[in-house]
């Protein structure tokens, strides 16, 4: 039996364009033009400065790995496991982090090095994914 | 943490818990959570030596699903003049008991009710995800959530994003597994000589710990709280009226709640955005209440520390100044927190072998040592921290024997 994948909503106010972006293959973050403060999650005002001048700025699409879990215990019918769940900051903008699918229970370690990929859904959908730049040798089978 | 000698308005114990009542605490309770919510409350309401009649407020937690028109309906509270409401989940009993405490400071009430109620196995579990993922639904996120950012990645419940806190726990400052076992271990010696534990009978020690399944690396089964069905209530006075109530009432020395320096909106994955995911609000919760008692963390005798899972215990033995950050390991394992120990935590077994009633138990339990009849009663103790939920805000009080 096939179940849907859960998918971001398109169309909110203040995260659309960051989905929008991932359709050209392309990963932005939220920033502050006054001030440069980053705003991510994503939203129109910068509450560092007060200013309601913020933008997408494009990502060079590295980064590095801050955190992750294995998860191995399911919950959700079209994930399966074991998946493992990243936590990468962006090179451009350590502060600014986002999430990615791994499959299985990779070898991993803080800060190595990440490179987005994107990922098309069958609908049309596309999420930016992460993968390790270099896997690592040693260690368990993936 | 050197305490300040302030007390910003005035509320150094004179508010006081004088009732506490608890349902069983178990898998099935074959009943709605309003009857669950009116049994704790009508127990409570009996230990204080007070009646539905003399209750003139309720403080509830947002995430229950009781009411306060119905549990004024199902009591038969006659004169509400005070509604509160508190959270986000489990930062709620704590901050709650704050509220009640601003109400009744305020004139705007003289005795107030708070509860929570779940079924937590039979109805609702918490365990299975959002309401978006257990749902399947096609699309999540918007409005603020920014579910959109980690339901489609996979990351989808409380324990997957504490899991992660974990995992950079142990990059930063090399917290081992066993560490966090001998959290689990601590909890569960309370349960079993807690009768009405769910986890009374069951012994757990470190082999059987490491040996259970992986449910998101690096937590374990037994990092994991429990599911549970039940309810806990308390009772709220000013210290004044307290004085004709049956049992001496056990004050409120001091209320607090904290968010983080870098809230990142939404409710709990957004934290895995922070600056730092191991620096709790905790840190500032811990700083505006030992301020306002002019306690510090030497002079806590009990603990009872919120723990959806082991690893908040650990951030938040750090967080109040028990230890120094990244400690909170060789910390656990020294026996500190075990029973016997210099800070004895979660007496009654905790969310990890108690029960899980969304931090309200652990209120209760921290009455208990108070008056002096807990079943992992601290001798001496006069002093007990009872925190909330460590995401994504924050909030504790200190209580103290009368
Ligand atoms: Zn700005």
């Amino acid at each position: 039996m096939n179940f849907d994948r859960i998918l971001p909503i398109m169309n909110d106010r203040d995260t659309a364009g960051f989905f929008e972006a991932c359709k050209n293959k392309t990963l932005v973050y939220r920033a502050c033009q006054s001030c440069n403060a980053t705003l991510n999650p994503p939203r129109a005002h910068c509450g560092n400065c007060g200013s309601w001048d913020t933008a997408w700025r494009e990502a060079s699409g590295r980064g590095r790995l801050y955190s992750w879990t294995t998860v191995c215990h399911q919950v959700h019918p079209a994930y399966g496991v074991p998946y493992t769940v990243v936590i990468v900051e962006l090179e451009d903008a350590p502060e600014v982090r986002l999430v990615g699918q791994l499959n299985g229970s990779p070898d991993l370690c803080a800060g190595m090095e990440m490179q987005v990929w994107f990922e098309t859904l069958e609908d049309g959908t596309v999420l930016p994914q992460w993968e390790p730049v270099e896997k690592i040798q040693q260690g368990k089978e993936s | 943490m050197p305490a300040r000698q302030t007390d910003d308005f005035g509320h150094q114990d004179r508010c006081a818990i004088v009732g506490i009542g608890s349902t069983e605490f178990s898998r099935n309770s074959e009943r709605s959570v309003l009857t669950l919510a009116t049994e704790a409350s009508a127990a409570a309401l009996a230990d204080a030596g007070l009646s539905p009649k003399d209750v003139d407020g309720i403080v509830r937690c947002d995430h229950d699903h009781v009411t306060h028109n119905d549990l004024v309906c199902s009591l038969g509270i006659a004169n509400l003049t005070y509604q509160g409401q508190v959270g986000p989940g489990g930062v709620g009993p704590c901050a709650m008991v704050g509220q009640a405490v601003a109400a009744i400071l305020s004139g705007q009430a003289t005795t107030v009710l708070l509860y929570r109620s779940l079924n937590g196995r039979s109805e609702v579990r918490f365990g299975s995800g959002t309401a978006s993922a257990r749902d399947a639904a096609v699309t999540v996120g918007g409005q603020g959530t920014y579910d959109e950012f980690f339901l489609p990645f996979g990351l989808m419940t409380a324990g997957q994003t504490f899991s992660i806190m974990a995992q950079r726990h142990m990059i930063e400052y090399g917290t081992t597994c066993e560490q966090l076992g001998s959290i689990a271990i601590a909890c569960r010696e309370q349960a079993n000589a807690n009768p009405a534990a769910q986890m009374h009978s069951k012994p757990l020690d470190m082999q059987t710990y490491l040996a259970s399944r992986m449910i998101s690396t690096p937590l374990r089964l037994y990092d994991y709280c429990l599911e549970t069905d039940g309810a806990c209530a308390v009772v709220v006075t000013s210290t004044d009226r307290a004085s004709d109530t049956r049992k001496s009432p056990v004050l409120i020395r001091a209320v607090a709640q904290g968010c983080p320096p870098d809230m990142r909106g939404g409710m709990m994955f957004p934290i895995v955005m922070r600056d730092s995911i191991t620096d709790l609000p905790a840190y500032s919760v811990a700083s505006t209440l030992y301020a306002r008692a002019g306690l510090g963390p030497d002079e806590i005798d009990v603990a009872q520390l919120y723990d959806c899972f082991s690893i908040s215990i650990l951030l938040q033995l750090e967080a109040y100044g028990f230890c120094e950050k990244g400690e909170g390991g060789p910390f656990a394992e020294s026996g500190a927190i075990h029973r016997g120990g210099a800070l004895p935590i979660n007496t009654g077994g905790g969310h990890l072998s108690e029960g899980y009633i969304h931090g309200m138990n652990h209120v209760v339990e921290g009455v208990r040592q108070m008056r002096g009849d807990s079943s992992g009663q601290v001798p001496h103790a006069e002093t007990c921290l009872v925190t909330g939920g460590p995401l994504p805000t924050g909030s504790a009080v200190i209580l103290r024997k009368s």
